[in-house]
């Protein structure tokens, strides 16, 4: 790895080949002017590379002179090799050197599951799924051979393939007669085994041989957001990738204003509706993106909490609201995607990943399935951070959950210029603690729209420790700055004056903004507690921690420690795992053995009531703080605020 | 061999807050050990009793009250004058209601002139209490710790949406703060954390639990201010660790128990012992529960808390 070195801070970092130079200066700790979140517009980052060999892209943001002194903007310029840069005095914040007395145990790269990691855990399953596309040439019947088009398959089938035993969608058979004879008699049969005590069925044929089309769609059905990967069942890769707001959001942001809207007259119908709406456009997204043919994708499997499913599935999920908090199902039948709406294929059919209860639903089953909680030896903590907070606790031998609403700031839901974690998203930021000017880079070093997770705890974990913030996110209004003002009576904070962002309009941390956050904070750490409490274990007993989530590639453990959404704990062992719901969806599109796991998840996991549990309130009320009440238990953050 | 009860022992204190100044202060806090635990630890200062009075004359009060203070409760000075030499108060907690946006909205320089007389006129030791309205109190507390410079008083109660002011008022001028927070050990915790963040010494900080009433969450306030005192003690949280002061007087005198005449409701018996003996029960569990400062109202209930604290003791 290219270790590249700062001057005049003296620092060195390593980076991964290709990294750009301003993210290594955000991982070394060292503050570069950037406003424009590295979209190259603003002409900031200016550094002079003094030793070693860059790429760097022209800018007429340098002059010619410039350029042959050496200077690049960081924001373009990546690293192959080990480089000395000097960081010149325009581009410094201030001092830079109050910056370096900072601990930082910046873990951004390691903290990532990597891609070979992610291969790892397929390879664990051989790819097997629950479709098979068979090519069959058929004999053209005879009035000696004259028995049915369907028999005749039946035989060929059986002779070529080995398969007899299924049954025939009547779909299939309606169109059976012209479509073989149109085919000349050689066509794909596509199979699905539903597993468990029912029979194979044949759920299409179509003309000639498409059995390398064979494709499928993973879907996570988030609260606040959809994600759609089209998956090649053949090779197991994912081919193309899709995300948008549950266009849900409009009826409400989170779960119990969903079911309450479901109660309406037509409710339930136009959520369903509104579900199958998004999911529709993102198919034709990745179908678009991966120049698939729609009529290839033999099958689906979506994982989402359990109103979610309920509400996909049209079921009416009235009664997971109220006490005792029971759904109708939690291991729900395999549907035709036509029958909710779904522009897939006529015999497509839909799979949700089993929910364990009214609030531990598939996704979390999908997350423990595809990060392998259920089968590690070390005691693991999951922790899937969306607009339900779930944790489980647990190893190969048992697993303990529980849910609270968290809300969906993490999302960027109920969040001022909250965002999800897509181009332009600030998932990167630094204050400086001397002139509290901010250091930001935005997915895709786009120009800035808005603020994702990871941006967002960085923000707090900022604010908080250069004191712009204090404890319960109120702002020290005392602080004469010009980026900390009040507007209509409520005090916020500007990230990005308007002149840099991608919306023209400045993009702000309010007061309000940083209650949600405290509160979503508050209620994962309090479910942390209560989970590792009603197990009797201290937090240093947990040898892994997985979290799954929207935040954005960034999530940097140390500062969400900071704000005391994790428990203190070495970050070495913490990882955080992307979409844990889409990953588990994956696998089991791609593998009949992972779907039986899952099986085995949903039933073996316990889960924790938090709302009638006597400690949660008190513990979720102490993590309202920051970085907790109990601040013994935050020793590091606390050393660390001692620095500034 | 002789039976020998069972003793914990426990690794955090008490702080000692002492109010007022030398030659006629009171101490609060400084135990090692549960309230009233004398067998297992020492307990240096006995609970204290701060009773009321009003800056302005109260309105539909009990006659319970108005028999034994209604002479004087149109003049403070007198009002606190008599409850420190006949009722013998260990302190005044003047309660600057005068200062309501919503009544008088007496301002800062007039109330301050209140808490004036009255210091001029009395030995004892004296806590300001403000009119309740965060704004307000943040604005008229910081008069009162001027004008009382020199006296080292109470001044409260500081809320999360004051504790700035409140507390740099008492850091300027060398006084003492009661920190309220609604019923809650978590939130009674932050608000320590955030004053003595400012440079507020924790030796100055008194906890208010916003208690209730007999009747009107007693139960609760006990459950809290036990837990504030085994956090204390027990884990030995150092932000934990100031006394506790109970405004109880108000809580019990407006409920309908300690209030109503015997004319409305004969079967609820004398109505004087009712609302006597309402407060007593309330200052009595509030006690036992932990706290260190009572605020009360009817000089009976006072003297009924002295004879307890006496019987167990304490009043040495």
């Amino acid at each position: 790895m290219p270790k590249i070195l700062f001057y005049p801070d003296n620092r060195v970092v390593e980076v991964e080949k290709g990294e750009s130079l301003i993210r290594a200066a955000m991982l070394a700790g060292v503050h570069i002017n950037a406003s424009c979140g590295g979209s190259s517009t603003c002409g900031k980052c200016r550094v002079i590379i003094e030793n070693g060999k860059v790429n760097a892209r022209p800018s007429a943001k340098l002059s010619a002179d410039e350029v042959s002194q050496g200077y690049v903007l960081a924001c373009t310029t990546t690293v192959d090799e080990d480089i000395e840069v000097r960081i010149p005095i325009e581009s410094q914040m201030g001092d830079s050197r109050v910056a370096l007395e900072r601990e930082l145990e910046t873990v951004t790269h390691g903290g990532f599951l990597s891609a070979k990691s992610l291969v790892d855990l397929i390879g664990e399953f051989n790819i097997n799924p629950a479709t098979q596309r068979l090519y069959v040439e058929l004999p053209p019947p005879n009035l000696e051979d004259n028995v049915s088009d369907l028999e005749r398959l039946r035989r060929e089938l059986n002779r070529q393939h080995g398969i007899s035993n299924f049954q025939v969608d009547i779909s299939v058979l309606r169109g059976m007669g012209a479509l073989l004879r149109e085919a000349d008699w050689k066509i794909t049969a596509t199979i699905l085994s539903l597993g468990g005590s029912e029979c194979d069925r044949l759920i299409r044929i179509d003309k000639g041989d498409r059995t390398d089309k064979h494709y499928g769609l993973a879907v996570d059905i988030g609260t606040t957001s959809i994600y759609v990967e089209l998956v090649d069942l053949s090779s197991g890769e994912t081919l193309a990738k899709a995300s948008e707001y549950n266009a849900q959001v409009s009826c409400g942001e989170d779960i119990i204003s969903r079911i309450v809207y479901s109660l309406k007259e037509n409710g339930l119908a136009k959520l369903q509706e509104l579900v199958t709406e998004t999911i529709n456009k993102l198919i034709d997204r990745v179908i678009e993106k991966s120049g698939v043919e729609l009529d290839d994708i033999v099958h689906m499997v979506a994982a989402g909490n359990t109103t979610m499913t309920h509400i996909f599935l049209g079921v009416p999920p009235k009664y997971i609201r109220e006490e005792p908090y029971i759904p109708t199902a939690t291991f729900m039948p395999t549907v035709m995607a036509s029958d909710v709406g779904l522009k897939l294929p006529q015999g497509t059919r839909v799979y949700t990943v089993p929910s364990r209860a009214s609030y531990v639903g598939g996704d979390i089953t999908a997350g423990l399935l595809g990060s392998g909680v259920y089968r590690s030896e070390k005691l693991t903590l999951y922790i899937d951070v969306g607009t339900n907070g779930e944790m489980v606790l647990g190893n190969s031998d048992w697993l303990l959950s529980c849910s609270c609403s968290a809300g969906p700031a993490f999302e960027g839901g109920s969040i001022k210029n909250g965002m999800r974690a897509t181009k332009g998203a600030i998932e990167q930021v630094r204050i400086n603690p001397k002139t509290l000017e901010p250091m930001i880079l935005t997915i895709g070093q786009a120009r800035p729209r808005g603020i994702c997770g990871s941006g967002l705890i960085d923000t707090v974990a900022e604010l908080f420790l250069t004191g712009v913030i204090n404890e319960k996110g109120r702002f020290n209004t005392e602080i004469d700055h010009p980026r900390i003002r009040e507007v209509d009576g409520q005090a916020e904070y500007v990230l990005v004056w308007a002149a840099d962002s991608a919306t023209k309009r400045d993009i702000v941390i309010t007061e309000a903004d940083l209650d949600n956050l405290i509160r979503t904070k508050g209620a994962i750490y309090a479910g942390i507690t209560t989970l590792l409490d009603s197990m009797q274990m201290q937090v240093e007993a947990i040898e892994e921690v997985l979290i799954a989530g929207g935040f954005g590639r960034y999530l940097q453990i140390d500062q969400a420690m900071t704000i005391g959404l994790l428990p203190e704990i070495d970050p070495g062992k913490v990882k955080y795992v992307g979409n844990g719901s889409l990953l588990g969806s994956r696998l089991i599109l791609l593998s009949k053995e992972a779907k039986d796991v899952a099986t085995e998840i949903a039933q073996k996991m316990t889960y924790l009531e938090l709302s009638t549990h006597a400690g949660f309130m008190d513990s979720y009320v102490s993590a309202l703080f920051l970085p907790h009440t109990d601040r013994d238990t935050f020793p590091t953050v606390m050393k660390r605020m001692k620095v500034y | 061999m002789a039976f020998q009860a069972p003793t914990e022992q426990y690794s955090g204190k008490i702080r000692e807050v002492v109010i007022g100044t030398t030659n006629s202060q009171v101490i609060a806090g400084g135990q090692n050990t549960l309230a009233f635990h004398t067998f297992e630890g020492t307990i240096p200062h006995r609970p204290l009793i701060a009773m009321e009075v009003y800056d302005i004359e109260p309105q539909e009060w009990a006659d319970a009250l108005k028999e034994v203070i209604g002479d004087v409760w149109g003049d403070p000075v007198a009002w606190a004058k008599k409850c420190q030499d006949e009722f013998g108060a260990d302190l005044i907690c003047l309660q600057l209601a005068s200062a309501d946006p919503n009544g008088l909205n007496r301002g800062a320089d007039e109330v301050a002139e209140t808490v004036k007389a009255v210091l001029s006129a009395i030995s004892i030791p004296l806590i300001v209490y403000g009119c309740g309205n965060a704004e307000k109190d943040g604005e008229i507390l910081k008069k009162v710790a001027e004008v009382a410079q020199g006296r080292n008083i109470v001044i409260g109660p500081a809320v999360e949406d004051n504790y700035k002011s409140v507390a740099a008022a008492a850091l300027g001028f060398s006084q003492n703060v009661a920190g309220e927070t609604p019923i809650d050990v978590n939130m009674a915790k932050q608000l320590n954390i955030l004053m003595t963040n400012l440079g507020l010494p924790a030796e100055k900080i008194l906890i208010d639990p916003a208690v209730g009433a007999l009747g009107y969450g007693l139960e609760y306030a006990y459950s809290v201010i036990e837990r504030d005192r085994l956090a204390a003690l027990q884990q030995n949280d150092s932000m934990m660790q100031m006394p506790i002061i109970a405004n109880l007087g108000k809580e019990v005198w407006k409920t309908k128990e300690a209030k109503i005449s015997s004319e409305e409701m004969p079967e609820w018996g004398d109505p004087t012992r009712r609302g006597i003996l309402w407060e007593t029960i309330t200052a009595v569990s509030l006690l036992v529960a932990g706290t260190d400062i009572l605020i009360m109202r009817h000089p009976e209930s006072v003297k009924l808390i002295k004879r307890t604290l006496n019987e167990f003791g304490l009043m040495n």
